[in-house]
This record gives C-alpha cells, structure tokens and sequence, in this order.
C-alpha cells in the first residue's frame, strides 16, 4: 500500500471528514455540473416555447430503452462505489471485480445509446430534423463522451488496484468520483429528454 | 441501527432504482393518446431527478463523509439548478 493510502481512513464511517478523491477533481465536477445545468436550462426554455412540437418528438423515444439505461448507469455508479468501499478495506480483488461490472455497465449503456441513435435514425430523426432532435443528439452525445472518457477514468482505476506497489485509494477514490458524474448528468437527461411533460 | 457502508450503498442503489421506476410511471402515457405539457409531471421529474442525483452525491460519491464546504457547495449547486429549472419552466 502506498504512504497516500495508509495515510487515509480504511473506512467511510469512521465519523472524520474526508475529501473523497482530489480537490482537482471535484473542481472539474463541478464544472460539468454547472455547464451541463445551463444545457438542461436552456432545453427547458425552448421547450416551454413550443411545447407541443418537442412532446410530439418526444413520444418517438423509446422509454423503456431510457429507463433500462438509466437502470444500468445506477448499477454501474453502485458497483464502482462498492469498488471504492472493498479498497478502503482492503480486499482489492473483490475492488477489481466490482471495477469490471462497472465497465460492463458502461459498454452496455453506450451500446444501447448507439443502439437507440441508430434506430431513431432509421425512423428519419436526424440531429437538424427538429429543435429537440437538435438537444437529444447533442445532450445524450454530450453524455456519451464523457462516457467514453469515463472509461479512461475507470483504466486508470484499474492500473492502481492491479499492482500493491501503487495503490493509492485517493487515485482509485477520484477516478470513482468522474463515473458518478456522468451516471448523475444521465439521470437529469432521463428526465428531460424522457419523463418531462 | 447503524448500516454498514456496504448496507447504505445497496439501501441507497435500491432507492434509486425503485424511484427510477416511478419516474417511469409517470412518463408511461407515452402512447395512450394525445400528450399535452403537463406541469404536475414537469414537476414532479424535476423534484424527483434531484432527490436522485443527491442521493448519488452523498451516498455513492461520499460526500456525506466530505468537509463542510464540498457539501455546502455541491447542495447549493443542486438547489440553483432545481431553482432554475422551476423557473425556466414556470415563470
């Protein structure tokens, strides 16, 4: 174990405060949180707009497909939080099976996503069809490069728990930090592009 | 009782999917008929899909855990956004 993990608790319920993961990185969330905020926004305004015409487009969604997407984005957000708690005690294989069911729920989720553009485009909704084809390809491509960079996130995770020589639970902590993002930033575009009447 | 930190992540992970589902309910007349904006389903997206993604900052992410700053300043963020979406949507 390295000095930056024996420096810190082996459990979340030791009642301290505790930075989970690197101020850079909370920064960075933040950031996201406050970009994508001011999207969400202002999809809002111009669905208040003309509601009608964005709820007639909307009704060709499949909202099935968005809950199960949302379903397995939770699963995933769990299994890195379950990843982050074995390696704070120290059972760093259980870490590395829990890290492998989150990747997994992302490959599905971008599978699915993908699965979902193409059928939408087979139905003749391209991104310049309507304003809120325009905000569904852009918000949920958005989601889906960050996704990708969320995969980075979770290699890099990855890299610590594989050799004893460099496991740091801050690195591991901050990595799992970026993959709850991008499962919280869904979870407001599910609502939007899917649930908002 | 005190849960275990393995107990609160699976009590917080069922939380999420059981209203996940809820949400699902509300937006399943997709396809019975016509579908009008509705603001008591606006609203209730809007004030569910915050009590989730807090649910994710405090439990999954920890930040129960965290210094009094990254909590103040990650709620102050969710209500400015919950704020501003109620307004976009309402005013």
């Amino acid at each position: 174990m390295t000095e930056v993990a024996r420096a810190r608790p082996t459990s979340s319920d030791d009642g301290q405060e505790r930075m989970p993961g690197q101020s850079d990185m909370w920064v960075l969330v933040m950031i996201e949180a406050i970009t994508f905020s001011s999207y969400f926004v202002v999809y809002t305004i111009y669905y208040c707009r003309s509601a009608e015409a964005f709820l007639r487009s909307q009704s060709q969604l499949d909202l099935a497909l968005g809950v199960i997407n949302t379903l397995i984005l939770l699963a995933s957000s769990w299994s890195v939080a379950r990843c982050v708690e074995r390696a704070r005690a120290g059972d760093h294989r259980a870490a590395t099976r829990n890290l492998a069911l989150t990747a997994g729920g992302g490959l599905l989720f971008a599978a699915l996503k993908l699965h979902e553009w193409s059928v939408e485009i087979g139905r003749g909704n391209f991104f310049s069809t309507d304003e809120f084809f325009s905000f569904y390809y852009f918000l949920t491509g958005m989601h889906l490069l960050h996704v990708l960079v969320g995969f980075i996130a979770l290699g890099v995770v990855y890299y610590q728990l594989k050799s004893p020589a460099r496991r740091s639970l801050e690195v591991i902590e901050t990595g799992a930090t970026f993959w709850h993002m991008v499962d919280f930033l869904w979870v407001i575009i599910f609502a939007l592009l899917y649930v908002m009447r | 009782m005190t849960l275990s930190a393995h107990q609160r992540l699976v009590a917080a992970w069922f939380t999420l999917s059981a209203i996940t589902l809820v949400a699902w309910s509300i937006g399943a007349s997709h396809g019975r008929g016509p579908i009008e904006p509705d603001a008591a389903v606006a609203f209730s997206a809007i004030a569910i899909t915050l009590i989730k993604v807090r649910v994710i900052i405090r439990e999954f992410m920890d930040v129960r855990h965290a210094p009094a700053r990254l909590r103040w300043i990650t709620d102050g963020w969710l209500a400015s956004f919950g704020l501003a979406m109620l307004l976009a949507y309402f005013a």
